[in-house]
Parts: structure tokens; C-alpha cells; sequence
């Protein structure tokens, strides 16, 4: 029956070429301009390492100006911490894992005939590679050992060491970094969280660093932030001792607490040493210190920004408005072959049968109109990478991160663009079916 | 006329369905078309705002030392002197970070002591060769001269003040509101001060997506290493910049083995990766509007052509008892007109709430009422186009249909 119908629904696209067309590119236009759009929506909003959010927390304290929050248009504890308190933080054992870190370009030098290069550096604390989940190529992370006093050891990213080192294990190869001698111990795999969750200071979608040392080295090479310090407090910083022990955020801090009990004992020792720091003068605002996960994270840093919901909206107005069109076009077309309709009906066809021959007419429009919706999607989508990575010459971390297919977006796209579409066509079958059939075989 | 409607009307009303199809579809594209429209243009307003510099004529380098061996002041001279010899160049200036690129410093300034602060003030550390580097107008007092640089700060003076300044008019006016800020000291958080020397205009900073990009004061100091190493920019004859750049990136790369530089680019580089976003907002609403109006017009289009299609006997019967061609193509455009107008009429209650979203959601004023009536006038205009092929075919059918039998 089912293979009668399709020869049904193709000798009805026959007759009326110019409408079929038209209604499969209404319905290819509305899906492609959803596709485009949630695909870069859901980028936006993707939770990189949603495993781990009942686990991983940023840890932030409010340690900011009492007259003013730390940007007009934010809320709570601004998200750096100061040195002085991270590192105090840093010491306790409550957390499985812990991390205080900030980002510097250093040069590296010193590879072969290599020209010097600056590359963004994370100087971050050894248990940065198990906490994010770091894949690796050749060798490991460093251990806590290493942390302090620094020892002169790097990791490199996998993009690095192809440059650097063509590719090949460079474990146990030394190379200069700001003129000093380090010796690679690792080279990560390819690894690129979108978002950035662990940094959003450098952008929501900026590359990760290049190359991974301990974080004393830049306490030791009085090296600052590449991405952002805020000061709020009016004292002198002449030097770089100062700024360390300053009220100035720049450094971002980060724990594993396994269960409640450890958050809440985590919780209370903030809560403690601000107390204490309150008393000594500190803190003047209200206690606001928090262990943020994952998620909350980029909802507090407002990753997906106003522009991407008001572009949601419209992709959706414009579904609505090509799913209405296919409606009527269909009602058109249903219509106007209402004679042969009639004449199927007078012969003995029932009411459901009618529905569903139709019903098989419109599910090969949608099924023809989503495949090339999703064609569509596919070239607009590569239009937009080139465009952003044009404007970005070819580097990586720009907004054409965001224009990844993934496979699961593209299943829920195809479901939602023939379920839309099906949707759309059940009035027309259905109200085809309610014809009676009389008035059609009369002559006008 | 009304004679003309209330048959049309009745007629419309015994076969709603394509008519209600048709209006829902037009109310939605003047929601689309009216509300994506305001958000382009005040796009458009955004990145045409005035910068005050030269931007197609700049160029910008960034040098970082990185051995024991290298002098700041020594090497920034030295690149300086070079650039500024070189043929095609107007001037050549150190700067301590990117104008237009979103990143740079801030801090508060202050009118008096001890006063509240206000808004973070952007500024930037320039040489006397600064203010005609960025191609900005000096509109009062006078520029920095040579002597008046001061060395990079160090690790050992990073909180120092500067003795001069040059402020933008858009500062000077938050300042010291309705009075004439020359020789006027402002002073930093530590109670530091300086005084006012020259006023720019118009100028933006380094910070376009600022609540007040236009509030910057110049220091003439050589800009500090600790960041990212050292800016310059440069700015060349119209039409030099691009052989400037790779006779810089050549020359600077062997210099002084000592830094490096890690770019030489055109400033436009950074402005369009500052407004990327906007201008993709603009491309895509713009896109996707023009698809709007592209289907509602084949809706109007489909139904007229239907509607023409299952008439042509009627048509036939009322060309047969005296109708002429005008008034068929009047029936159908009436009819047209009637089914946009009530789709327009629901669009404008769309369009309003989807604009008052719009404005909770950015914060902006409650979208422009002209809009509002420009649409529905293209809206109106567009339906009655598309409708009017249909119409003009309607009137082509010849009376005689009305005797035939199908």
C-alpha cells in the first residue's frame, strides 16, 4: 500500500512541479536558517565537561570595592581571585584536586633554527591535567613536587610540538622559555573545550595555551596576566611584591570536591578565613563566597550573550513562518486535485485512507525538504567559518568555533525538521479527507 | 466602495482557512521585518561612530623582549627612528596598547581628591609623535613635547602619575561640566595629579564596546614591558601601508635578536574583529528578513493563484453579466488588501510585543514607532504586488468560460 502511495505522491508532484518545488524550498529555507542557528546556540551553550559538574567548582570571593560590584552589570564575587588569598586557599587538603593559575605569553627559543615565538603559556599547578581531563600524546603532567620550587618543566600542546618538534615525541627535549631552560615532559593530545570554561578572561572561545608550566615560575619571573587584572583599592603597587599582596584579582582558582560534605567543609574554611580577614579590615562588602560548578559558571559569565537568544527567536519565527506557507501551499495543491479525490472516494476509498495517501505526500516533501535544508545549513554554516576565520587570518579561537556540526545536533535537527513538517501537512490531509465527494464529481 | 467590500468580505468569510494561513504569515514578517530592522540600524549607528583616527592609514606592531640583554628604552628608539625614516611614513609613535581592539587599560580619574569615582577612564601611554600618529584633532591647549616623555615605568614605580595629560572633549566635559578644563589638575586613586594640557576630539580608545568609549586621557610616557612588550604605531601616506608593513615585518624579524616581534598588522584588523560580531548580526538578520518577505510573498502569491485557479468560472459568469477586466483585478486586490490588512493588523500587536522582548532582553529603548509604520506600509505594498499577477491573469479570462461545461 505504502509503495502505491508514493507513486500517488509522485504523479501528484508531477502535475504540479512549480508548487512542489516551491514547497520544498519553503521548508528547506525554515530548516536551514534553524540548523545555522542552534547549531551556533548550542555551541554557545554546550557544558564541555558536564560529567564532572556535580565535582567541579570555580571558587570566587568578594573582596571588591564597598561602593561598587566589580563591572556595573554584574553580580557577586568578581571571577579572579587575588594571589594572596588563592594561595591561602591553595594550602588546604579538603579538595581531591586543586588548581591556581593565570596566563602569560612567554617566548620560546632555542629549537633548532626555530625563529623565537611568543606563545600564550598557562602557569597553572600540577593537578590541572587530571582535574580538566587533559588527554596526552607523549608523557605526563608534572607532579605536585615540581610546583614549588619550580622545577623547569613544560607541557606543550600537541599544535606546539608539530611545530616545534614536527610532530615527534620531544619528551626529554629541551627548549627556552623566556630565555630560561625548560625540559618538555609532555605533549597534550588535541584539546579545545568550547567554551573556554577554565578562562573565560581571554574570550569564551579563545584557544587553550600553547604550553603548560608551574605557576611559580611567573611568581618567581614577576610575570602578570595576559588577560585580564582588575584593581579596585586605592595602594601604592610600585613593585611586584606588592601587587601580590594587593586587593588586584588575576589569578583563577578552581577544586574537585568529591561530595556535599567536602563542598561544605570547603565552604566553611572560605567562609572561616574571610571572617578573619574581615575582622583585620578586608572584605568590605557582604560575605559572598562561593564554589560555582560548571554550569552555573557560564551562566554567571553569560557565555551565551542576548544576541544568540534573539537569534533563536527569529530562526523559530522563521520556521513557523515556512511551515504556515507549506500549509497553505499544500491546502492549495490538496485542493485543487480534489476531483481525483473525489473520484477515489466515490470508488471506495475511505476517509483514512485519503489521509494517510496525502499524509505519504507530505512526509516525502518534508523528507526532501529537511535533506536540503540540512545541505543548506551545511554551506551557510561553512560560508560563516570563512568568513570568521578570514577575519581572524586563519587563527584559531574566533567565533567560527562555533559553526561545528555535531552529531547529535544534526539528529535533532533532521527530527525536528520532518516532525515540524509533518506536523504542518496533517490539516491538509486530514481536511482533504473531509471533503465529500459528491460536489466534486458534479460538473461546474 | 463599501458596495465593492461586503460581497468580497463574505465570500472571504465562507473559505477562511488560506485567507487566515495568508495574514498569520504576513504578521509575522512585519514582527520579523519592523524589530530586525531596529536592530540593524542601531548596528549600523554603532560601528559608524566616530573614531577621530586615522584608520586606513595605521599600521600596528607589537615587539617583546624576552633576554637579560635587552634594553627597553634603547630598542624602542632605535625601531622609532627606523620607522620614522622610512619613505611613506607620516609619524611613528609608541603606544602602550591597540586602539579600537578591546583591550588596553583602565582606571579612575578623578576631578578632585578623594572624590567618588566615577566610570573606569580609559587611557594610553603615547610619545609627542602620538596625537599625529592617530591622525586626532588637538582641539585646545597644545601637544606633548619631547622632553615631556617619560621613561617606561618600572618594577620599582609601577603606581607613578604622569605630570601632563591630553584628555578627550567627551572626558573633559564629565569632568569639569561647561568649563574650560586647560591647565585643570585631575588626579588619580592614590591622590596623584596632573594637568590638563591639550583636548582631542572626537576620539575613541581602546574599548568600542565600552559604556563610554570616548572618555580617554593621553600620558607621554614610553609604554611599560610587563604586559605584552611594547606597541608602535605607525601611520602612512594613503596607499603606502601595505609596502610599510613588509618592509617592517623584514626588518624588525632580524633587528635585534633580543625580542621578538610577534605581529605587524593594519589597524582595520583590529576594528573588524572588534565589530565581527555586530556585522555578522547585521548579514544574518538582514539575510534571514529577506527570506521572510521572499516566502510571505509566495504565500500571497500561492493563495491568489488558488483562489484565481477555483474561480475562473465565476469569473467568467460576472465577465459575462457586464463585470469589466478592471473591476475583476478590483475584486481580487480588494480582497488581498482585506486578508494583508488584517494580517497587518496582528502583526503590529506582534511586532510590539516582540520589540518589548527585544528591549528586556538588551536593555534598549522600546522599539521606534516609525518603524512600526514603515512596515506596515512596505508590508501593505508588497502584498499587493504579489497579489497582482494573479489578479491581472483573473481578468484575462474571456466571458465565454462562463457557457462552457468543465
Amino acid at each position: 500500500m505504502l509503495g502505491y502511495y508514493t507513486r500517488l505522491a509522485l504523479k501528484s508532484f508531477g502535475r504540479n512541479p512549480g508548487l512542489t518545488a516551491l514547497m520544498v524550498l519553503a521548508i528547506a529555507l525554515g530548516v536551514a536558517v534553524c540548523i545555522m542557528t542552534l547549531t551556533v546556540y548550542h555551541a554557545m551553550s554546550g557544558n564541555p565537561i558536564w560529567w564532572k559538574n556535580d565535582r567541579l567548582y570555580a571558587v570566587t570571593m568578594d573582596n571588591w570595592d564597598p561602593n561598587q560590584p566589580w563591572r556595573p552589570d554584574w553580580t557577586g564575587p568578581p571571577p579572579q581571585m587575588t594571589y594572596k588569598d588563592s594561595q591561602y586557599l591553595f594550602a588546604s587538603n579538603i579538595p581531591e584536586r586543586k588548581v591556581v593559575m593565570y596566563s602569560v605569553d612567554g617566548v620560546i627559543s632555542g629549537v633548532g633554527s626555530a625563529a623565537p615565538e611568543r606563545v600564550s603559556t598557562r602557569l597553572t599547578s600540577a593537578d590541572f591535567f587530571a582535574m580538566f581531563e587533559v588527554p596526552f600524546l607523549y608523557g605526563n603532567g608534572w607532579s605536585a613536587s615540581a610546583d614549588r620550587p619550580a622545577q623547569p618543566v613544560i607541557v606543550l600542546s600537541r599544535e606546539e610540538n608539530e611545530k616545534l618538534f614536527g610532530g615527534s615525541n620531544s619528551v626529554g627535549r629541551t627548549l627556552r622559555w623566556n630565555d630560561h631552560e625548560f625540559r618538555v615532559i609532555g605533549v597534550l593530545d588535541e584539546w579545545f573545550p568550547r567554551p573556554k570554561y577554565y578562562d573565560l578572561n581571554g574570550g569564551n572561545f579563545a584557544p587553550p595555551d600553547k604550553a603548560y608550566i608551574p605557576q611559580q615560575w611567573g611568581i618567581d619571573l614577576a610575570l602578570l596576566n595576559n588577560e585580564d587584572t582588575d584593581c579596585w583599592r586605592a595602594e601604592k603597587v610600585d613593585n611586584y611584591k606588592e601587587f601580590i599582596a594587593s586587593d588586584c584579582v588575576w589569578q583563577q582558582m578552581w577544586v574537585e570536591l568529591p561530595d556535599a560534605a567536602s563542598r561544605e567543609r570547603m565552604q566553611s574554611l572560605i567562609d572561616g578565613y574571610w571572617a578573619e580577614q574581615h575582622k583585620a579590615g578586608r572584605f568590605p562588602r557582604a560575605r559572598d563566597n562561593r564554589l560555582t560548578n560548571v554550569a552555573q559558571w557560564l551562566r554567571d559569565n553569560k557565555v551565551v550573550d542576548n544576541d544568540n537568544r534573539v537569534l533563536v527567536g527569529l530562526a523559530f519565527a522563521f520556521l513557523a513562518l515556512c511551515l504556515i506557507n507549506t500549509v497553505g501551499l499544500l491546502l492549495a495543491k490538496f485542493l485543487n486535485g480534489a476531483t481525483i479525490t473525489g473520484v477515489r472516494r466515490a470508488l471506495g476509498a475511505s476517509r483514512r485512507q485519503i489521509f494517510v495517501q496525502h499524509l505519504v505526500e507530505v512526509g516525502a516533501v518534508s523528507v526532501v525538504g529537511a535533506a536540503l535544508g540540512l545541505l543548506l545549513a551545511t554551506l551557510g554554516l561553512a560560508a560563516v567559518h570563512h568568513l570568521y576565520a578570514a577575519a581572524h587570518l586563519g587563527q584559531r579561537g574566533g567565533y567560527q568555533e562555533l559553526t561545528h556540526f555535531d552529531v547529535v545536533g544534526v539528529v535533532w535537527a533532521v527530527i525536528l525538521a520532518v516532525a515540524a513538517t509533518v506536523a504542518a501537512g496533517l490539516y491538509p490531509a486530514w481536511r482533504i479527507g473531509q471533503l465529500p465527494p459528491a460536489v466534486y464529481l458534479k460538473s461546474q | 466602495m463599501s458596495l465593492g467590500v461586503r460581497p468580497i468580505l463574505s465570500a472571504l468569510l465562507r473559505n477562511r482557512t488560506g485567507a487566515v494561513l495568508v495574514a498569520v504569515q504576513i504578521a509575522i514578517a512585519l514582527a520579523v521585518l519592523v524589530n530586525a530592522l531596529y536592530i540593524v540600524v542601531q548596528r549600523v549607528e554603532k560601528i559608524g561612530r566616530p573614531t577621530g583616527i586615522d584608520e586606513p592609514n595605521l599600521l600596528m606592531i607589537l615587539s617583546t623582549g624576552f633576554t637579560a640583554r635587552y634594553q627597553e628604552v634603547a630598542s624602542i628608539e632605535e625601531d622609532l627612528s627606523w620607522l620614522r625614516s622610512l619613505p611613506g611614513v607620516v609619524a611613528a609613535s609608541a603606544i602602550s596598547a591597540v586602539p579600537l581592539s578591546g583591550s588596553g587599560s583602565a582606571g579612575a580619574l578623578m576631578p578632585r581628591p578623594g572624590a567618588p569615582p566615577t566610570d573606569s577612564v580609559n587611557h594610553m601611554e603615547i610619545d609627542e609623535q602620538g596625537i599625529a600618529t592617530l591622525g586626532v584633532h588637538l582641539v585646545a591647549g597644545r601637544n606633548f613635547r619631547h622632553e615631556e616623555i617619560q621613561p617606561p615605568l618600572t618594577e620599582n614605580n609601577a603606581s607613578q602619575f604622569v605630570p601632563e595629560v591630553i584628555v578627550s572633549r567627551a572626558l573633559a566635559e564629565h569632568l569639569f561640566p561647561h568649563q574650560n578644563p586647560l591647565g585643570k589638575p585631575v588626579y588619580d586613586l592614590l591622590g596623584q595629579s596632573a594637568t590638563i594640557i591639550g583636548v582631542i576630539d572626537p576620539i575613541m580608545g581602546n574599548f568600542p564596546d565600552n559604556p563610554h568609549p570616548d572618555w580617554l586621557y593621553l600620558m607621554p610616557r614610553l609604554p611599560a614591558p610587563f604586559f605584552d612588550g611594547v606597541h608602535y604605531a605607525v601611520r602612512t601616506q594613503p596607499g603606502q601601508r601595505d609596502t610599510v608593513l613588509r618592509l617592517a615585518e623584514a626588518h624588525l624579524a632580524k633587528s635585534n635578536p633580543d625580542r621578538v616581534v610577534n605581529w605587524v598588522r593594519p589597524l582595520s584588523y583590529f576594528k573588524n574583529l572588534s565589530y565581527l560580531w555586530d556585522r555578522a548580526m547585521e548579514i544574518y538578520l538582514l539575510t534571514v528578513t529577506a527570506l521572510v518577505i521572499a516566502v510571505t510573498c509566495l504565500g500571497v502569491f500561492a493563495l491568489a493563484t488558488f483562489n484565481v485557479s477555483t474561480r475562473t468560472k465565476q469569473i467568467g459568469t460576472r465577465r459575462a453579466v457586464g463585470a469589466r477586466r478592471r473591476d475583476i483585478v478590483r475584486y481580487f486586490l480588494i480582497e488581498n488588501g482585506l486578508i494583508t490588512s488584517s494580517g497587518v493588523l496582528v502583526g503590529c500587536a506582534l511586532a510590539l510585543a516582540a520589540g518589548y522582548w527585544l528591549s528586556l532582553e538588551y536593555a534598549l529603548p522600546r522599539l521606534n514607532l516609525y518603524y512600526l509604520v514603515g512596515g506596515v506600509l512596505a508590508l501593505w505594498a508588497i502584498g499587493q504586488l504579489a497579489a497582482w499577477q494573479p489578479a491581472r491573469r483573473a481578468a484575462t479570462v474571456p466571458p465565454s468560460v462562463a457557457t462552457r461545461t468543465v
